[in-house]
This record gives structure tokens, C-alpha cells and sequence, in this order.
């Protein structure tokens, strides 16, 4: 298959009868060409990654690596949490008084900001799983916005995963808030289609 | 130049697709499926049966992508995947009808929609995408390959296991159908009248 190729012939094909101008040839080649594409059904990709996966063919998606880190992350957290507020659940009524310094408590008990990023970035992956299903039927406004959406969420995963991209915290902090704020839109938008659906 | 070929993939995706990995294949996915599935959808005219040759061909393309050298890129390389899936197809689709290639024509009648499809009012693309959905299969594949994605005669015979001859023929009986659209679109020849030898 050559790209240059088919002028090449170009001279063989005038020998043909086939009562098309050189000018009508090139105006439909033109208009064929103008021809707007159509992507498959969102299910297809859906299909060839199952299919992809059972043959060996690809490594676990980053995006599932990142959901069982958001998981661990998410597990982490909420040790750290557990730790923390034990104290305050414990039946021994001995200790009344935390011996760590109160300023010290405060200044450890919040997450970081990147940690309550990711956190928070499990949750609304947890609210989005919790949603019914898509509807078979729906808007095409609204389904553009969602696919637009999670473009978005998959292109910063990417950025996130890739072991290439070498991120400085401060990066890392603008790519997971950027995360967090689009997962919002989209459980909002995803929350407000399973509503219509059930009326 | 083929519709194909004017997207580019970055080499960095490409190897990391060449190791398997998932995020990349659904990059390349996203950025070919439209061409590879309006192509297979203008051969087959089944949603349904587009839908199967672009699984076809992506898991294809996760199997052999490793060996892809970069001779040509990397559109053309799954242009020529999509092709043979489809031609594929569309052989087993004769064959379980007991027709081969070369009687297309002969079973062919105009359908319903040759009416509108070969419009008086061709500025609609419409027209042209109905026009060329009414088209035999043979023909109808021919034109695409030779029109759109750019097949050399030479190309399209040994792709269709038939003669150059064949693969003219087919697009000149194509043209003579399609002729109509293009009475009104094509410019005037000008002061040389180069433009107006017919073919």
C-alpha cells in the first residue's frame, strides 16, 4: 500500500470509459473524502479490552492500577484515621488527656492535601459505581459532556501513572484537584441521568 | 491521502502499546476507530457487522503490533488490517450467499432510497453517502478504496483476488451511477478547457 501510488496508475485508469470529467472525478473523490466519520459504540472498546485481556494481550489498564491504588490509598487512610481518633472511642477511661501536645494533635490529624485529594477522588469513584447503569437511551448533549468528561479523568490518569512523566508535588497536587473537580461533574451529571431514567 | 494517514501517533504511545500496555491501545483506539469503523460500515452497511470488524481489526492490531516496524505508518498499517478484515467479511458474506464477486452487479437493484439518493439537490452529503450505500457491495467498496483511501487498481485486484480490469470496471459502472450528483458541483473548464477530457 503506498500512499503516493494511485496518481502513479494514474495513467492506466484514463484509459477507462467511464464518463466522469477529470474535474467530476476529482470533486467526488473530494466529497467522498469530506465524508464524516462515525465512532463506534462506546460498548466496542469495552468489548476488545475484555476480549484483549482474556487473550493476554495488554498489561492491566493504569486506570484500574490507579482505582487499586486509589483503594489503597483510600485503606491508608483511613488507618491513619482509625489510629488517630482511637483515643477518643478507647473504654479505658484512664488517659482523659491525650499526652501528645494539642498543637501537635492538630497539626497531624488533617490529611494532606494530596492525600485528601485522593481520598476524596475514591469517594466520587465509589458514588459513580454506586449509580445505576447508562441508560441505553440518552442525550446526546448530556453523553457528549460525560464522554468529554471522562476523557479528561483518563488523560490525567495517564499523567498520573505514566512512569515517564516525572511530576513535582505541587504538579501532582494541580493534576489531582483538576481530578477531583471533573469526577464532581461527572457524578453530578451521571447522578441527574439516572434521575431521569427512573422517572 | 488516505483518511488514515493524516493522524499521527506519538512513538512514545506506540511503544508503549508495543508492551502491551492498556491506556496506550485505547489512545490508538480512540484516535483510528472512527475511520476503521466508518470504513467497515460503508463496506458492510451493518452497524452490527462494523462493530465486529473493528474488534476484529484493534485485537488484531494488539497481536501484530509489536512487529510493526514503522515502514509505513502507523495508519496505513492499520488501514491495511481493517481492509483485509472487511474484504474478509464481505468474501465470507458472498460466499455463504453462493455468489462470488463478479455478479454483484448483476444481482443488483436500485433500492428505495436511489431516488433520494441521487439527489437533484446535491449539497447535501447525505445524498452522497446514500447514493454510495446503494451502490453494489463490489462497487461500492472499490470506490472507497480507490477514491478515498487511495488503493491503486493494481492494489485493489490483488486485495479482491481478481483483475485490474475487474477493479475498473467496477468503479467505472460506480461512476456512471454516482454521475448524477455531480452534474451541478463540478467548476466550469477553464480558458485551456484542460479539465474537460473525459474519461
Amino acid at each position: 500500500m503506498n500512499e503516493s501510488k494511485p496518481d502513479d496508475d494514474a495513467g492506466t485508469d484514463e484509459d477507462m470509459i467511464c464518463g466522469l470529467t477529470a474535474d467530476e472525478r476529482q470533486t467526488l473523490a473530494r466529497e467522498l473524502r469530506a465524508l464524516p466519520d462515525t465512532m463506534p459504540p462506546r460498548v466496542v472498546w469495552t468489548r476488545i479490552r475484555e476480549q484483549a485481556a482474556a487473550e493476554g494481550l495488554i498489561t492491566a489498564s493504569p486506570l484500574r492500577r490507579h482505582r487499586n491504588w486509589f483503594a489503597g490509598a483510600g485503606l491508608a487512610a483511613s488507618v491513619v484515621i482509625a489510629v488517630l481518633l482511637l483515643p477518643a472511642i478507647d473504654d479505658d477511661p484512664a488517659p482523659q488527656f491525650s499526652a501528645v501536645p494539642q498543637g501537635e494533635l492538630t497539626n497531624s490529624v488533617p490529611l494532606n492535601v494530596l492525600e485528601a485529594l485522593m481520598v476524596e477522588s475514591r469517594e466520587l469513584e465509589s458514588e459513580l459505581r454506586a449509580l445505576p447503569e447508562e441508560p441505553r437511551v440518552v442525550r446526546l448533549g448530556t453523553q457528549a459532556t460525560i464522554l468529554e468528561l471522562e476523557d479528561r479523568i483518563s488523560a490525567i490518569d495517564y499523567q498520573l501513572t505514566d512512569p515517564e512523566v516525572q511530576l513535582t508535588p505541587e504538579e501532582e497536587e494541580i493534576f489531582w484537584r483538576e481530578r477531583v473537580r471533573l469526577m464532581k461533574s461527572l457524578v453530578r451529571l451521571r447522578y441527574a441521568q439516572a434521575q431521569r431514567t427512573a422517572f | 491521502m488516505s483518511k488514515f494517514a493524516d493522524i499521527e501517533i506519538d512513538p512514545g504511545i506506540l511503544r508503549r502499546a508495543q508492551r502491551g500496555d492498556a491506556r496506550a491501545h485505547e489512545i490508538i483506539y480512540r484516535a483510528f476507530a472512527s475511520r476503521v469503523y466508518s470504513l467497515s460500515l460503508r463496506f458492510t452497511r451493518v452497524p452490527a457487522h462494523a462493530e465486529d470488524l473493528v474488534q476484529e481489526t484493534f485485537i488484531e492490531v494488539m497481536r501484530s503490533v509489536a512487529k510493526f516496524r514503522g515502514d509505513a505508518s502507523l495508519g496505513t498499517w492499520i488501514r491495511r488490517i481493517a481492509v483485509t478484515k472487511a474484504l474478509m467479511f464481505l468474501r465470507s458474506a458472498w460466499t455463504s450467499r453462493g455468489q462470488s464477486l463478479a455478479d454483484d452487479w448483476d444481482e443488483w437493484t436500485p433500492g428505495d432510497n436511489v431516488s433520494h439518493g441521487v439527489s437533484r439537490h446535491p449539497d447535501d452529503a447525505l445524498d452522497l453517502d446514500a447514493a454510495l450505500a446503494n451502490l453494489p457491495a463490489v462497487s461500492r467498496t472499490v470506490v472507497w478504496l480507490h477514491d478515498v483511501e487511495g488503493f491503486t487498481h493494481k492494489e485493489i485486484a490483488s486485495l479482491m483476488g481478481k483483475t485490474e480490469s475487474f477493479s475498473k470496471s467496477q468503479l467505472s459502472r460506480a461512476y456512471q451511477r454516482l454521475k448524477p450528483l455531480l452534474e451541478d458541483k463540478t467548476p466550469l473548464p477553464d480558458a485551456e478547457g484542460v479539465a474537460a477530457r473525459s474519461y
